[in-house]
Formats: C-alpha cells, sequence, structure tokens
C-alpha cells in the first residue's frame, strides 16, 4: 500500500478500524501519494484524505458505476491491460440481454437466474471467441460500456446524493491511475459487504481495478480489511458455510452430480486455468482428512462428507433455530446476540435449543441470553447452556494469516488461568470422545466418525505441530513432507488439509510460517518473512505487472519480467505464473491463470445475481430506484414475516448504518470486559446530523430512541457536523449511524444496535444486510 | 499583677463579648498559622506529622478558617453597641494620634517618652485594628477562592493565593508586634488582663487613654484617681 | 545535557488512542467512569488517572469546509513551569532531560498546581490509606522519565503507529516542526508550531494544523502574574517581615532591659510615665 499513487477508501474506516494499514497510507502519502475517502460519514479516515466524497448507505454500485462509465468515456482505462488480460474482447452469446434492471434468465417466482443465458461464445474446441479490438457490438467491453452508460454523472449522484464537485473530484482523482506507470488500490471493509448487493459491489471494484490496469502490481489490488487479525485464515479453511478448506466447492445434494465424487470433480472442475487441478487437491484432502479409509475404491472416502441439503449461512442456521428445527450448538468465539443481525429475533432463537454451548473468554451476551439481564425469565428457558472458557490468543500457538494471505505463527506468550483452555484442545478432546462413543456402532451414519484420521496426539495432550504438518501435507508413498502443491496428485498418494497452504512446511523442522527474516528482499516484499500462500507469493497475479511481452508496464511498478536468456521470470517476487512459461509461449498472457482461460472476468457469468453489477436499493430504501422498476437486488432471498419484519419509509424514513470504533472489537465481548478501552467509549450513541437533531429537537447529549421495524434502542445523541442531510432525487434524506458493540454484559453496557437491523442477505455470499436499513428517531423523554 | 503590693482599682475596658471575641480570633489565628506553616516554609515541615499528615492539617485548617470568621459576628451579636464604637475609633483620626507615633517608638525602646492624650484606642490599636481588619478580609475572601477554587475563575483563585500569601504575611507581623507589646512589654503589659477579664487597672487606664478615662468618670462609670506619683522617671 | 522534547504532528495523527492505552499500561493507571460528552472525545481534560487524552474537534475552516482535528494532549513539560513554581513543597521539579515531574512523597495535595498550571494539565486523586484516612496527590504526565532512565522513549511515542509522535533532541525536533509546518502550509494555511514562550518554551512541541485557540489551547500561555508576584516577592517580603517584626520585638526587648533597668519601672503604680 506504501507504494500507491491513489487509495480509494470506501466502505471501510481504517483510520478508526485498521489503523496499523493507515501506518502503510501515511508513507504513500509522503511519497506523493493520494487518499481517497467515500463514506455517508465523514470519519477519521476522511479527515486524513486528499478527497472527501459523501454517499448514502447502499448506493455503492451507482457510485462505482459512474466511475467506470467516467472511465470508459474518458479513455482513462489501459487499453492494453484490458485487451490483454480480461475477457474484455470476449464475445458473448446472444441469449444475453439486459431490460429494466433484469438481466435475462429471470425467473420471478424463484427469485433466480438461468446463468446458462450469460454464457460466452466458444469455438467447437471450446476457445473463446475474441475480438481483439473490442469493437464487436457482443464483446464484453462494448456491452459493459452500454450498461455503464446509463451511469451518468447526473443520475448517479441523484442516487448517492454526492455533491457533483465532490464525485468529479474521486472520479478524477482515482480514475487517473489508469495511466501507465501509476497505481491505484482499493481499500474496503464490511461497508461494502455488509448489503444485498455486497458481493457485486466488490465486483464493481474488480472491473474498476481492471479498467485502470491496477491489479498484480505494486502500490495496485482490492485490499479487503479484515475485521479481525485470521479471517482471512478463517476464510482458507472453510469458515463460510459452502466451502471446503481452499475454496473448494462443499458437496450438496441439491446439485445431483455431487453424489459421487466422479461427478462432484467433473461439474467443480473448469477444462482450463489452474483450477483444472481440482481433483489432486480434493483427492489429498479427502486423504488428509481419512488417512487410511480413504481408498479409490470408496472414492477416497467422498462419501464420508456431509451432502448439505439446503443454505446455512448465518441467517439461515438461525432461522432454522427459530423455526425449532435445531438441537443444539456449539458457539466459539461468536456472539449472535450482539453481533447477528436482528439480534432481538436471535436471542429468541437460541431459546428454542435444547442445548447450546459457548465457548469464550468471557461470559458473553449470548452465553448469558438466558439470564434476568437479557430481559428472559430464567425458568422460562429450557435450553442447557455450557460456559466451557477458552484460552486467549496470547494464551496458546499456532498460525494466523493476514489480508496479505501472510501465514504467520505465533507462540505462547502466558499459561492461561484457571480452566481455560485453547480452542484445538477442545476439538481434540471432543473428536476423541465422539470416536470413542460411536466406537462400537454399526449404524453407517457414524461412520465419518471411525473413518476420521484422527493422528494428532494421544490423550488430552494435541500436538500443533502435527496439525500444520497435516495441512502442508505429505507424499504418502515416501513418508515426506509435501514441497508445493504442485506435486500433489488425485491417485491418494499424495495428502494436503489445505492445498493452498501446501509447501509452508517443506521439510522437517522446516515450518516457514515461523520465519522472522526483516530484511527486504526487493521491493519491500519480504519474501524471507513468514509465508504467503501460495507458493509464497507476495502480489498476486503479478504476471499483470509485465506487459504481454514481459516487460515491466514500468520500472517503478515493476514486480516480475521474462527473462530470455535464464527463459524464466524473474524479479523480486514470486512469480504468480509458470515461471518457465515464456510469453509467447501457449498461455503466457494467461496473467489470471487461476480462471479459465487465463483473464480476469469483466464479465461474470458465475454470480447469482447479474454478470454485470447493477444498481439495486437495499431491501428497506427511503426512495424508488431510478436506475429501473426492480427495487431490490431481484435475486435477493427475501424471509417473510415474524422473523424479518419491513419498515416502510412512510414511518421509518431515516437511513441508518452502523459500524466499528478503534476502541471496541465485534461484539465488544473482549474490549467492553477491559477497562481501559471500555473508558475510552463507555456509551452507546448514535450520530445524528444537526439538521435532522434541530427537526426533531434533539439536543446533543439527549437521550434518543432509535427504532425500526425490528425494534427499539435507547443511545445518546451525538450531534455532529460530520453526518450532513442527502439531497436524493431533489428530496432531503437524512442518514444516522451507531456503533454495533454494546449489549448487557462488561464493565460498559448499552443497547445492541442490531435489534434494528434485517435479517437479509446478499444474493451470493448470504452476509446480512447490516449496512443500509430504514429507522426513526426520536427524544427517549 | 503579682508584684503589686496592695490591691488595684480596676476598671471595665471590654465587654465580655469582646473578650470572646478576642480570644476566639487569637486562637484560631495561631492554630491557622500553625496548620500552614509547612506549607509556608519547609522549616517547618516536621509539623507534618504533629499535625497528622497534610490532609488533616488541611482539614484543620479549615476548621479554624470557619471559627477564624466568627469573631465579628460574636462581637456584632452581644455587643454591637461596642462594635460600633470600634468601628468610630477607627475612623476618628486627630493630630494626636500622629503625634502618638513618635513617642510609641520611644516607649518601644524603653526610651523616655510622654504619654499622648488617646481616647478609648490608641493609635497604635487603631493601626493594629485597622490592618487586621483588612488582612482579615483579605484572607478571608482569598482563601474562600482558595477552598472552593472550582467555583470561581481560575484567575481570581490565582490572586487569591497571591492575596492569602500577602494579607498572612502582613498578619502575621503585626501580630508579632501586637502580643510583643501586650504579653511581654512592661509599658503595655498590665492592658493584658483587658483581654482576659475585660478589667484592666485604673491607674494604667487612666495613663493610657486619658481622654477616655476621663469621659467616664464624668459620666460616673470609673472612680476619679490621682495622677501616677511618679513625674520623672524612664519608662516604666 | 541535551534538551529532550516530544514531537507531536496533529496532523499525522489519526485519533486512534492508542497512546492513552500505552500510557495507562505503563504507568499503570486505573481506568475511570467516564461520561458521555457528545463527542468521541472520552474525558473533557487530562485527570489525575488519565495522563493524555485524545481530543476531538469538528472545526469548520476559514473556507468553510469541514476539519476534523485531533489532538494528542498531555502534559506540555514547560520549561519555566508554574506548577514548579507554586509548589510549596519542592515536590515538583525538572529533571536532566527537561521533563517536569511530581516527587510523591513529598507532595502533600494541596493543589496549588492544579490552579496555576496555564494548561490545567495537572491534577489531584484523591486516596485513602488503610485506616480510612484521605490523602491527596498531584498527578500528570511524566513524559516516562523512568522509561527514559532506561534509554527507552516515552510509552505514547513508542506506540504511536503513524509516527505523530517522536522524542528527540530539542533542535532536531524544532528543526523538523519547522519543515513540516512548511509542507502542510498548502493544506492548513493556519499551522503553526506551538512551543510557548511565555512559559519558556514546553518540552512538549506541537505542530498544530490551527490556531492554538481551536484547540482550546492558550494562544499565549505563561506563568500566571500571580504566581510570579506570589512567588518571588510576596512570599519573600512577607518572610523578611516576619523577620523583621521579630528583630525588632526583640531589640525591643533587649533595649528595655538595658535602659530601663530591674527595679527601677516596678513602682507600685506600675509603668506608665510622662514628664
Amino acid at each position: 500500500m506504501q507504494h500507491t499513487d491513489c487509495a480509494l477508501i470506501m466502505g471501510a474506516n481504517p483510520a478508526e478500524n485498521h489503523p496499523i494499514s493507515f501506518r502503510w497510507l501515511t508513507k504513500a502519502r509522503e511519497n506523493g501519494g493520494k487518499i481517497v475517502s467515500v463514506d455517508p460519514r465523514f470519519t477519521r479516515t476522511s479527515s486524513q484524505a486528499d478527497v472527501y466524497a459523501p454517499l448514502r448507505s447502499g448506493t455503492d454500485i451507482a457510485f462505482l458505476g459512474g466511475m467506470i462509465n467516467y472511465t470508459l468515456q474518458n479513455n482513462l482505462f489501459h487499453k492494453e491491460y484490458v485487451a490483454a488480460y480480461t475477457n474484455a474482447s470476449f464475445i458473448v452469446k446472444g441469449g444475453y440481454d439486459f431490460n429494466d434492471g433484469l438481466f435475462s434468465g429471470y425467473n420471478a417466482e424463484k427469485r433466480a437466474y438461468d446463468k446458462t443465458k450469460w454464457a460466452l461464445e466458444t469455438t467447437p474446441d471450446g476457445k473463446p471467441v475474441k475480438d481483439p479490438t473490442l469493437q464487436n457490438p457482443r464483446c464484453v467491453f462494448q456491452l459493459m460500456k452500454k450498461h455503464y452508460s446509463r451511469y451518468d454523472i447526473d443520475s448517479v449522484i441523484a442516487v448517492t446524493g454526492t455533491p457533483k464537485e465532490d464525485y468529479l473530484n474521486v472520479c478524477k482523482t482515482f480514475c487517473g491511475t489508469g495511466e501507465v506507470g501509476k497505481s491505484g488500490t482499493i481499500m474496503y471493509a464490511m461497508g461494502t459487504t455488509q448489503h444485498t448487493v455486497g458481493t457485486q459491489n466488490v465486483r464493481s471494484y474488480v472491473i474498476l481495478q481492471l479498467l485502470l490496469g491496477n491489479i498484480g502490481i505494486p502500490g495496485g489490488g482490492i485490499n479487503a480489511m479484515r475485521g479481525e487479525s485470521n479471517v482471512q485464515g478463517s476464510t482458507d479453511f472453510a469458515l463460510l458455510y459452502d466451502n471446503l478448506p481452499g475454496y473448494l466447492a462443499a458437496p450438496k445434494t441439491l446439485v445431483p452430480e455431487h453424489a459421487t465424487l466422479e461427478g462432484y470433480l467433473k461439474i467443480e472442475t473448469p477444462k482450463t486455468g489452474y483450477w483444472s487441478n481440482k481433483p489432486k487437491f480434493v483427492v489429498s484432502l479427502l486423504k488428509a482428512w481419512y488417512g487410511k479409509s480413504a481408498t479409490k475404491d470408496n472414492e477416497f472416502g467422498y462419501q464420508f462428507l456431509p451432502k448439505a441439503s439446503g443454505n446455512y449461512s448465518h441467517i439461515n442456521l438461525f432461522k432454522a433455530m427459530y423455526d425449532g428445527k435445531m438441537d443444539g450448538a456449539f458457539l466459539f468465539g461468536t456472539n449472535p446476540v450482539v453481533g447477528g443481525p436482528n439480534a432481538g429475533k436471535e436471542k429468541e432463537a437460541l431459546s428454542k435449543l435444547k442445548w447450546l454451548v459457548a465457548i469464550d473468554l468471557w461470559e458473553t451476551e449470548t452465553a448469558s441470553f438466558w439470564q434476568k439481564e437479557a430481559g428472559n425469565n430464567p425458568s422460562d428457558i429450557q435450553t442447557e447452556v455450557f460456559l466451557l472458557p477458552a484460552s486467549a490468543s496470547y494464551e496458546k500457538e499456532g498460525s494466523i494469516s493476514n489480508s496479505s494471505r501472510w501465514m504467520q505463527y505465533r507462540w505462547k506468550a502466558i499459561n492461561s488461568r484457571g480452566e481455560a483452555r485453547p480452542d484445538l484442545e477442545v476439538i481434540h478432546e471432543l473428536a476423541l470422545r465422539l470416536k470413542n462413543l460411536y466406537a462400537n456402532s454399526a449404524n453407517p451414519a457414524d461412520k465419518p466418525f471411525l473413518a476420521l484420521d484422527w493422528n494428532f496426539g494421544s490423550g488430552d495432550e494435541v500436538d500443533i505441530d502435527l496439525v500444520a504438518k497435516e495441512i502442508n501435507g505429505y507424499d504418502i508413498s515416501k513418508g515426506k513432507l509435501m514441497k508445493t502443491f504442485g506435486d500433489l496428485k488425485d491417485d491418494g498418494t499424495t495428502s494436503s488439509g489445505n492445498w493452498i497452504y501446501s509447501g509452508f512446511y517443506p521439510g522437517e523442522g522446516m515450518n516457514l510460517s515461523k520465519r522472522r527474516d526483516s530484511k527486504d528482499t526487493g521491493g519491500e516484499n519480504y519474501l524471507n518473512w513468514s509465508f504467503a500462500w501460495p507458493a509464497n507469493r507476495r502480489i498476486i497475479y503479478n504476471r499483470a505487472s509485465a506487459d504481454p511481452s514481459g516487460k515491466p508496464w514500468s520500472e517503478k511498478k515493476a514486480v516480475i519480467h521474462w527473462d530470455a536468456l535464464q527463459n524464466k521470470w524473474v524479479g523480486n517476487d514470486v512469480p504468480d505464473f509458470k515461471a518457465v512459461t515464456a510469453p509467447t509461449a501457449p498461455g503466457g498472457t494467461g496473467a489470471f491463470m487461476m480462471n479459465k482461460d487465463g483473464v480476469a472476468l469483466l464479465f461474470a457469468p458465475t454470480l447469482n445475481d447479474g454478470p454485470f453489477p447493477e444498481h439495486y436499493e437495499p431491501f428497506e430504501s427511503p426512495v424508488p430506484n431510478p436506475f429501473s422498476s426492480q427495487q431490490l437486488n431481484p435475486a435477493a432471498v427475501v424471509i417473510e414475516g415474524d422473523f424479518n419484519k419491513k419498515g416502510d419509509k412512510s414511518q421509518f424514513p431515516i437511513v441508518a448504518t452502523n459500524y466499528r470504533v478503534s476502541e471496541h472489537w465485534q461484539s465488544g465481548s473482549m474490549t467492553r470486559n477491559q477497562e481501559w478501552l471500555s473508558e475510552l467509549v463507555g456509551h452507546m450513541f448514535v450520530e445524528i446530523s444537526e439538521e435532522l437533531a434541530a427537526e426533531k429537537g434533539i439536543k446533543n447529549k439527549d437521550q434518543i430512541i432509535v427504532s425500526s421495524a425490528r425494534g427499539e434502542v435507547k443511545a445518546y445523541a451525538m450531534v455532529t457536523k460530520r453526518f450532513k442531510p442527502f439531497t436524493i432525487q431533489g428530496k432531503k434524506i437524512h442518514q444516522i449511524g451507531m456503533p454495533w458493540h454494546f449489549g448487557y454484559k462488561g464493565f460498559v453496557t448499552g443497547d445492541t444496535a442490531n435489534r434494528l437491523t434485517p435479517h437479509i442477505g446478499d444474493a451470493n455470499s448470504f452476509i446480512p444486510e447490516y449496512k443500509a436499513f430504514l429507522c426513526n428517531v426520536r427524544r427517549a423523554d | 499583677m503579682s508584684n503589686q503590693k496592695k490591691p488595684v482599682v480596676e476598671v471595665r475596658r471590654f465587654s465580655k463579648a469582646f473578650v470572646l471575641a478576642h480570644a476566639v480570633n487569637a486562637i484560631s489565628f495561631l492554630a491557622l498559622y500553625i496548620t500552614a506553616l509547612p506549607m509556608y516554609t519547609d522549616f517547618f515541615n516536621w509539623l507534618y506529622p504533629v499535625l497528622g499528615g497534610p490532609a488533616q492539617a488541611r482539614l484543620l485548617h479549615r476548621i479554624f478558617a470557619c471559627i477564624f470568621v466568627t469573631p465579628t459576628i460574636i462581637y456584632l451579636i452581644f455587643d454591637a453597641k461596642g462594635f460600633f464604637y470600634w468601628m468610630k475609633e477607627l475612623i476618628t483620626w486627630k493630630k494626636r494620634d500622629l503625634q502618638f507615633f513618635s513617642e510609641f517608638v520611644k516607649d518601644l525602646f524603653g526610651l523616655k517618652f510622654k504619654h499622648v492624650k488617646q481616647t478609648f484606642f490608641n493609635a497604635g490599636e487603631k493601626v493594629n485594628s485597622i490592618l487586621q481588619i483588612i488582612c482579615a478580609i483579605l484572607i478571608i475572601c482569598s482563601g474562600i477562592t482558595m477552598w472552593f477554587s472550582q467555583y470561581f475563575p481560575r484567575a481570581v483563585v490565582q490572586w487569591g493565593y497571591f492575596f492569602h500569601n500577602v494579607g498572612f504575611a502582613l498578619a502575621i507581623a503585626v501580630v508579632v508586634g501586637h502580643i510583643y507589646l501586650s504579653v511581654i512589654h512592661k509599658n503595655s503589659r498590665p492592658g493584658y488582663s483587658g483581654v482576659v477579664t475585660g478589667k484592666v487597672p485604673a491607674w494604667w487606664a487612666k495613663d493610657h487613654y486619658t481622654e477616655w478615662y476621663e469621659d467616664e468618670v464624668k459620666k460616673g462609670n470609673f472612680p476619679k484617681i490621682p495622677d501616677p506619683k511618679h513625674t520623672k522617671h524612664k519608662g516604666a | 545535557m541535551t534538551e529532550y522534547v516530544k514531537y507531536v504532528d496533529v496532523t499525522k495523527c489519526d485519533g486512534c488512542r492508542a497512546c492513552m492505552v500505552a500510557c495507562k499500561n505503563w504507568n499503570d493507571l486505573p481506568a475511570e467512569q467516564t461520561e458521555f460528552l457528545g463527542s468521541v472525545q472520552s474525558h473533557k481534560k487530562t485527570t489525575a488517572d488519565t495522563w493524555n487524552v485524545l481530543q476531538y474537534i469538528e472545526h469548520d475552516n476559514a473556507k468553510g469546509n469541514l476539519e476534523y482535528l485531533f489532538r494528542h494532549s498531555s502534559c506540555f513539560h514547560c520549561t519555566d513551569a508554574a506548577c514548579e513554581k507554586v509548589c510549596p513543597e519542592h515536590a515538583i521539579s525538572y529533571t536532566k532531560y527537561g521533563t517536569v515531574v511530581v516527587d510523591q512523597d513529598k507532595c502533600v495535595g494541596c493543589g496549588y498546581c492544579v490552579n496555576n498550571c496555564p494548561f490545567e494539565i495537572i491534577a489531584l486523586k484523591e486516596y485513602k490509606d488503610k485506616n480510612g484516612k484521605e490523602y491527596r496527590k498531584a498527578h500528570k504526565c511524566t513524559m516516562c522519565t523512568d522509561r527514559l532512565d532506561e534509554g527507552l522513549q516515552p510509552a505514547c511515542v513508542t506506540t504511536c503507529h503513524t509516527g505523530a509522535m517522536e522524542f528527540g533532541n530539542k533542535t532536531d525536533m524544532l528543526k523538523k516542526a519547522e519543515q513540516r509546518v512548511n509542507e502542510i502550509k498548502s493544506r492548513f494555511p493556519n499551522a503553526n508550531i506551538y512551543n510557548p514562550q511565555g512559559v519558556g518554551g514546553t518540552h512538549t512541541v506541537y505542530v498544530l494544523a490551527e490556531r492554538p485557540s481551536v484547540y482550546g489551547l492558550p494562544e499565549n500561555p505563561k506563568v500566571p502574574t500571580s504566581a510570579v508576584l506570589w512567588k518571588d516577592y510576596a512570599q519573600p517580603i512577607g518572610k523578611m517581615m516576619l523577620g523583621a517584626t521579630t528583630m525588632a520585638v526583640v531589640g525591643a526587648y533587649i533595649s528595655n532591659k538595658i535602659f530601663n533597668k530591674e527595679g527601677k519601672g516596678h513602682d507600685e503604680d506600675g509603668g506608665g510615665s510622662h514628664e
């Protein structure tokens, strides 16, 4: 980030929530880099920015669509990059169409698209049909240009509420990085993703960055600012409900082909691109899990894997819980009574469980949901709750992975107090006991427990080093650790618990995540510090830092280049490319080698809600969508009824969002139990503009009530100049914001903001729409 | 007076109210002085443990501060007449009052001097009274700003420290002289009983406050006594 | 001895408040019950248990644009420190680094320093001893003088991740401040170095984005005139006066003894005389 010429910060507030990232931005600024902050509220990040522009929550696609249009109309895009490294030149089949907010193939009843309608033209041998001149009206570039021509500046700002001058300033500043030799980066966080169009918000960044040639170069990229130190790691290891470790799809009963391993591999494996190696990763994973029980004859234990029969995302899990379809739950370090959407309902849902195991550092609001403080009568709650004390990060060893994909090992600093134990020990003991419990069972449903190859130590003692080695994987026939995922095989002779990490432990005593060599190996890539997956690459897609002929676009932003004498790619980073594939060789310009055809996707026919991001209003919006008659993302799943009440703009005319503060972390269970942090932000507050305060007769420091269709919260009013009313389609629209850290446990307590938020998620990821909903405010007295 | 060979005729000089007020004033002043002394100069830091620590010294200082403001009230309530007479005396200045001082200095150092005819208070006492009143006002007012600093502008509090210091320094200087004259200095020592019992030897009263004494005699309050015998001697 | 200063460039501060926590951590200060102040600011000002406070200021600048200003506020460590001047117990002193520290053993909790600090930084804390007796002590930032002794930097400086704070020798830091002001003049036309000479300069030197008054700082702080008059004149003169009067009465007593020999004045009718 320190190499960037411009950082566009949107849906994130790194100065407050990711302060260390801001250290690098400060460096970038010293080198003349600019910071652009786009946020409904003037934040601490905005105060450090060169350009600030407000936008109404939930209008990111309109905002970015306008920037894409600005780039295209003013010829600011990096033409050669776009033509060579993206699918801009690909011809789209006739089935694709877009009309009044709907892409072709829409089924209104199912609220789903038939994605085959968005297919790309291929030659009989499966190769894409291209028009390198980008002139064909059916090529991606022209379709994109047409799609975003509707996002002219006046239409955009009528939706976002951004002052025109500010908007133009953002466009000029950031879109200027399309110039060769310049790089721009985008930093985002939950302000981008927690929307019904969250995935498409990020897609808009992708399109913009690809147009500007900002992917794969120093100071470029799209940086997800992680909410905690190991979000990247937990995502890599299948935190998401539809993943297996290493971004492999979890098998589902809904997909008939998933019934067998063969079918699964067939449908999940693309013909070209690096993912064509997927069977090797899947079989190696099965070997890691089931060991000797995984044989070629039993599909390497594929049938031991549970097959998902539905959507297991957070909202749906809690819906199932609410409907009484779940018996029990293990909650490891999670506090949905504060952090979940429509938190009042999530608290209710917990009471439908027979048992709940909460594993946390403190007794959280969730662990104590049955208590009087939670507003419950304990004798009415039938749920049996177990609270297991957990060890904090300083009390155990293991690795964390940051958003640069660096896997960094950490050692234990102090012993846990009392009966607190590391999660790994809890899981280990649980696994051993379950295996023991089913030891003599003949029930086929219990087989997976017996087949599970669990060799991480005997008794309660668990050897974390064995876990690390299993993640790396073995060449089983030789009994040696894998050196690289490139050597993984699909014949059952190799194992790897997570193929993307394979190679971090290439030999006995060589856990590379323990490396701490702070010598700059060039380009500030520090290749000998820890390990970055995949294969210790620091800048992913770095092939794109060089032109198709293998020469860096600019010396200033050089990473790797083709050395014709050595006949390989060299530079200050590990090439994210086959190091020996010459630029002129087949696939030699496939800078995005993970993708089919080696190109980045401007047109993405894989997402649930369309190949191009299109603006739709949030679930609750104060205005009609002027871009089309589709108000809400047509592919977003709406849960009707009591579980997710919807507020109307007549009753709730104010837009609301929520956020974090520096001093508190997530649901506050860690920070509200820490006195020094508690004193810094000791009160639940709501930030409102001076204009709204005047309209409602609210003075600074007054107690106010914020209400939504789901509930009410009481808080202090923080009347501030940093929120200003928006003018949307000529109408004045107010927006407010509040932190979501508070609950009824800890040194400081306060009402939970998430009692207000709705139970609706993104069309692809199902992440809840926390960041834009409707409310009203009034004085508490 | 133990060395007096024969009973001395005494006359009432001060009312009981005055005696009480004076005593309260004197004791509280002294107590305030002692409780603040370690703050004033490091030389007296040993007083802190004696007083039970700085916090307790501060508490005592405040208790005595409250007492220190009461004498005026006592005097006013129980002897308003005396109080106003005193006030009147303080603002009545005649030529003889000025003459007093040159003679007073001679007296002070035991030289020959003559009594300048004085009324109830001699000029020296008047100066003492005036200075003490000014100092008391300074000390009390500034003390209030220091005690209740949160209710006053900072500048007022800051000047409060200054005036407390000035008032106190002036007062202590005057008090030293006052005590010397009343307790030690031979010529004025007989008057000491005045602030204890309210009564003083008649001869001394006549000597020192001739005009007042004669007035009282005229009113029939005091006995007529002859002029002292010794018309010529050095001091007394 | 080289003089050291803490250099604070508020324009680089992003208001994360790590300095506040680092300070409490190093100095082992307890948390306080805070009330809601109507902004993100946690404490109105420094207290005996909170030696530095991050200020948050919403300021409309000359162009009418909103500036969100932050300032790490802590003891200035004045070269000419009013607290040191007014302390009756000499509990406050200058260290060899130029920092100003309170000797907790000597402090009697009188609060003179509290009311005379031109920046309203130093504050009293109430304690109870084991007998339940209350006492008070004055506290403020020590500039981590205990860390300086060990060759470390102040805790707040060490923790500052944006480099808004630095600790170094005075000449270098002042030069840096000048450079920085020049750099940011285009963005902050009112940028200035705050190193007030009314208190002889300070050992916390700021680069401010706006006029000092925007941050609630005195434009021209100095040791209060009352304190100068009090400590430099009234008190010495007072002591002299006390001495002089005492000398006068002692002299009077002695001269009385000399001029007025025993017996002579002890006639039955006592003292008074006239010619």
